[in-house]
């Protein structure tokens, strides 16, 4: 029977947690226990790369060593699941498109700008569906768009900016939008239209970091979807204060379907939509900030 | 803003908001919750449950909740009410139990089932009784809730439940004995298993057996022309194979696969339900594709690696589908999930021969880092000359150049004329400076005349390079060329120099890597420290004992695990050690420990990190004094146990208990 992992180091119950809790403190993503195996796995390439012999060791490399905040980077990298897809989760999607984008365009009729930040957005597919369900909307044509991606992997910022995906990544895409905003780009591949390319932009942020999210623009909506399924309690809470911060007044939180914000405050308000349960950071009072 | 959005959701806000601002402790409290207890909303209700908790008269509470149980009617009421008292604790117990024996059988069912939700073993007796009950439905909720926290007797009471004709209480029996992972005997089971009304548990608990008999029942099962008893024979089967670990399975894999090729559609169904839902189905899928070794499945199974908990299965399913099923999934790399590219890469690496270098070369124009690096493991083992000139390339990709390296020293060992001519060429090229180090590595003397020009380079990656390779070419030409590296203006000459001392050792090295120790760069001295240990130069210990009070934590590590090595730590540097702010620098201190001289001093000094705030400290302690074998310091351990909260720590402290009393 083939053995997939001859000859490399196995990962002792202490290095694992030693790892876990440097993999927290930096972004808040908490690895659960039963991931030990997952864990060993992924960081193989990584011991493989830099010539080092165990997990012990390369825990002192991560602390000590002068390029140990790029190799916190790589890590985490490997760590973190980057699984998505284009027209992710439908209904959800239905339910922004009709219910929350006439609200929207009601809201900003007057400056005629609408903000998205798709946090967490791995690839991109998240964004660039988001900025095609607003061409699919007509609502927006000649308003200043913008759909802003951010991940804390700036691998997967690449594949974002470069637009091109293949089979997996447009499972779900229905054959006709997959007409309307891709062009073919080699055998099996596509590429994102110009038009939708232009209004959707990617920059690399870690929703851990408080400071950092200033950079982020004030938005209208924020998708934060299967992301927040890594962290614990503490991770989330401020993550949800950084994501409150961006919202505009009366913003919307989309969360994926496993997620809700339940024992997590009053920050946010629960609006029922006809198709899904959104958050909205309120308003403020005396409707300043409209 | 559009009212839809609005109105009902922001009174329902307004309800959660205003019980979320109740004081717990003040006046009123309890009534408060308990009507919000009655609010239509479920959000509402949940709010009120969990302040009731926080309320300080918690024997009014339960006594007040288990009140609102009794309002027939007010279902909604009457659940928030029951998940508060589960969430009570002990003080729900005793109210809880004088609910068993209520006249109203609804209540006593509702007693029953919170009870077990509660799992407080001290009501395996009550529950027991309760087993007989008048009324039905009070014995199944009893038997479902000794299914959740019971004991052995639980486990006997419910195994005897198997002989019942109610088949409602054998299905609570059943389920009761899986979830506590008590196996009856296994006739009883297989018996079972022909009654369509209880298949689907007992097909589950089959799970729980060892390879066999039940493998065999199982599997037929899979012939069900009804799907949710497939999926429960798949969940018995990856049960199975989960208690057996991927190595062991030869059984197992054996009888599924006798069974399994005797059904017609089984691939088919295997690979539905592969792209299921449920992760424990697809657990049993994965089991089944690959006792089934069936290739046309290679691309369904590296799918579901898309479940990270399903990693391991997946990667041993694969190795299981054989060259066919592998050749199948190199076909399709570019149609694959990422998570499915990375465990396809890793089964292709065991796959490939002296014929896949093309296919392999036309997977690095594409793929992702990590994919890359895979497809560089796996050139290395092409066993082809062909390989030799695409890892030379990649030698300078930094990412992967010293992946690469590995490589092409693994196929110089057939090729060794191939990779040097390739090598050479690419330094006389001036590709990338990490082939002068692979260069040093297979050309031994041949390429001195080379390196001692490239060490007069003048980009300084050149240089170091040249200076590192030579001191594993040539021992003499090594130290020669180090000795003028020291004097480099460039760090990363320096470092070259340190390192290449280091491997030389001897009189010479050590004079030289003082004057490192000392160097103005940190990256430098950082290398010496590590030097100094590796080319055993004693004489050095007193540079490297000053070291340990460093502030910089990364260098008084080093210097303690130099010592170390050098077998020259001294009591004095250890209480340093011990000292240091920074844990790694205490661990690498304790480490020390244990390989000294069992001294008293040093088993104090171990006893004195039991107490220590990290928990890897005091994880290194017990370990250390586990080994040093000083029966004395049984005592401090013995209590360091009772007091330790961390699990790992607890751990460490009883393997040293129990070795320390074994003597
Ligand atoms: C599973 S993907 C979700 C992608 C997309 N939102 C979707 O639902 O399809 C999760 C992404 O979150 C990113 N992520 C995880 N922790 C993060 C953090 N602290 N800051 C920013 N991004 C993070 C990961 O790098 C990954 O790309």
């Amino acid at each position: 029977m083939p053995r997939f992992d001859e000859g490399r180091p196995e990962m002792t119950p202490e290095e694992f947690r030693l790892l876990r809790d440097h993999v927290y403190a930096h972004c808040g993503i908490l690895i659960h226990e039963n991931m030990k195996f997952v864990m060993e796995r992924r960081l193989w390439p990584r011991l493989e790369a830099l010539g080092i012999q165990d997990f012990g060791s390369y825990h002192r490399y991560l602390r000590y060593d002068a390029q140990r905040s790029a190799e916190l980077e790589a890590a985490v990298e490997s760590l973190t699941t980057h699984e998505t897809y284009f027209f992710r989760e439908p209904a959800q999607l239905k339910a922004f498109r009709e219910e929350l984008l006439p609200v929207l365009e009601k809201r900003n009729a007057h400056t005629r700008r609408l903000r998205l930040w798709s946090a967490g957005c791995s690839s991109g597919e998240e964004a660039y569906t988001l900025a095609m369900l607003l061409k699919e909307s007509g609502r927006f044509d000649d308003w200043d768009v913008e759909v802003l991606g951010t991940d804390l992997s700036r691998r997967v910022l690449t594949v974002a900016r470069r637009a091109e995906y293949g089979p997996s990544a447009l499972r779900a895409t229905p054959p006709d939008l997959l007409e309307r905003y891709f062009v073919p780009a080699g055998v099996n591949r596509v590429r994102v239209r110009d038009d939708v390319r232009a209004w959707v932009s990617f920059g690399h942020h870690n929703l851990s970091d408080v400071a950092g999210s200033q950079l982020v623009p004030r938005s209208d909506v924020v998708f934060c979807r299967n992301v927040m399924i890594y962290f614990d309690l503490a991770a989330r809470r401020r993550v949800l204060g950084v994501i409150r911060d961006r919202l505009c007044p009366g913003g919307y939180l989309l969360l994926g379907h496993a997620e809700n914000l339940l024992s997590l405050g009053a920050d946010f308000e629960l609006v029922h939509l006809k198709g899904d349960l959104v958050y909205r950071r309120p308003e403020l009072p005396g409707g300043e900030g409209r | 803003m559009s009212d839809t959005v609005r109105s009902p959701a922001g009174q329902e806000e307004a309800r959660y908001r205003a019980l979320q601002a109740v004081d717990p402790r003040g006046p009123g409290a309890l009534e408060t919750f308990t009507t919000g207890l009655h609010d239509e909303s479920w959000r509402v209700r949940h709010a009120a449950a969990e302040g009731l908790r926080h309320v300080p008269d918690a024997q009014g509470v339960t006594a007040r909740l288990v009140s609102v149980l009794g309002e027939r009617g007010e279902t909604g009421a009457r659940n928030a009410a029951a998940e508060a008292l589960a969430g009570m604790g002990p003080v729900a117990v005793a109210p809880l139990v004088r609910l068993l024996e209520h006249e109203d059988p609804d209540q006593r069912k509702l007693a029953a089932d919170i009870l077990g939700q509660l799992g407080q073993p001290q009501v395996e007796d009550v529950l027991l009784r309760a087993l007989s009950d008048e009324d039905l439905n009070v014995r199944v909720s009893a038997a479902e809730a000794l299914g959740r926290m019971g004991g052995d007797a639980a486990a006997r009471a419910l195994q005897d439940l198997l002989n019942v004709p109610t088949p409602l209480l054998r299905l609570a029996a059943l389920e009761g004995l899986a979830s506590l992972k008590r196996a009856p005997p296994l006739e009883r089971v297989m018996a079972l298993v022909e009654d369509p009304g209880v298949q689907r548990s007992a097909l589950r608990l089959l799970g729980l057996y060892p390879p066999g008999v039940a493998t065999e029942r199982i599997c037929r099962a899979l012939a069900s022309p009804v799907r949710s008893v497939r999926e429960a024979a798949l969940v018995a089967l990856g049960a199975q194979a989960s208690g057996l670990g991927p190595y062991e399975r030869g059984e197992l894999d054996a009888v599924a696969r006798s069974v399994l090729s005797g059904i017609p559609g089984v691939t088919e169904y295997v690979a539905q339900a592969l792209d299921g839902e449920d992760v424990q189905v697809r657990a049993g899928a994965l089991v089944a594709a690959g006792a089934l070794g069936a290739a046309s499945l290679a691309v369904a199974v590296a799918e579901v690696a898309r479940e990270d908990r399903l990693l391991r299965e997946v990667l041993f399913t694969l190795g299981q589908l054989g060259p066919e099923g592998r050749r199948l999934l190199l076909g399709s790399m570019g149609t694959l999930s990422l998570p499915a590219r990375t465990v396809a890469a890793e089964a292709l690496v065991l796959l490939v021969d002296s014929t896949s270098v093309a296919e392999l070369c036309a997977l690095l124009e594409w793929a992702e880092d990590d994919l890359r690096a895979v497809v560089v493991r796996a050139l290395g083992r092409t066993r082809s000359p062909e390989a030799v000139a695409p890892l030379v390339e990649l030698l300078a990709d930094p990412s992967l150049s010293s992946m690469a390296a590995r490589a092409l020293e693994q196929l110089s060992v057939a090729h060794p004329m191939a990779a040097l001519t390739a090598l050479e060429a690419a330094v006389e090229q001036r590709s990338t400076p990490a082939a002068v180090a692979v260069l040093g590595r297979l050309g031994r003397a041949r390429v001195l005349p080379t390196l001692r020009r490239i060490a007069r380079d003048e980009d300084a990656s050149w240089r170091a390079a040249a200076v590192e390779a030579a001191g594993r070419a040539d021992g003499e030409a090594g130290l020669e060329l180090a000795r003028g590296a020291l004097a480099d203006e460039s760090p990363k000459v320096r470092i070259a120099a340190v390192r290449s001392l280091g491997q030389q050792g001897g009189k010479e090295a050590a004079t030289f890597l003082g004057l490192a120790l000392k160097d103005e760069d940190r990256g430098v001295r950082v290398a010496a420290v590590e030097a100094v240990g590796v080319a055993g130069a004693k004489e050095r210990s007193p540079d490297l004992e000053a070291l340990v009070r460093h502030g910089d934590g990364a260098l008084a590590m080093l210097a303690v695990r130099a010592l170390t090595k050098l077998g020259t730590v001294g009591a004095g540097v250890l209480w340093d050690a011990l000292g240091h702010p920074d844990a790694e620098v205490v661990k690498a201190a304790l480490a020390a420990l244990s390989s000294a001289e069992a001294s008293a001093d040093g088993a104090a000094l171990a006893v004195s990190l039991l107490g220590h705030p990290r928990w890897d400290v005091r994880v290194a302690a017990a370990r250390v004094l586990g080994g040093l074998g000083r029966p004395e310091c049984l005592p401090a351990l013995g209590h360091a146990l009772t007091v330790e909260q961390d699990a790992l720590a607890r751990v460490a402290l009883s393997d040293a208990v129990h070795r320390l009393s074994g003597r």
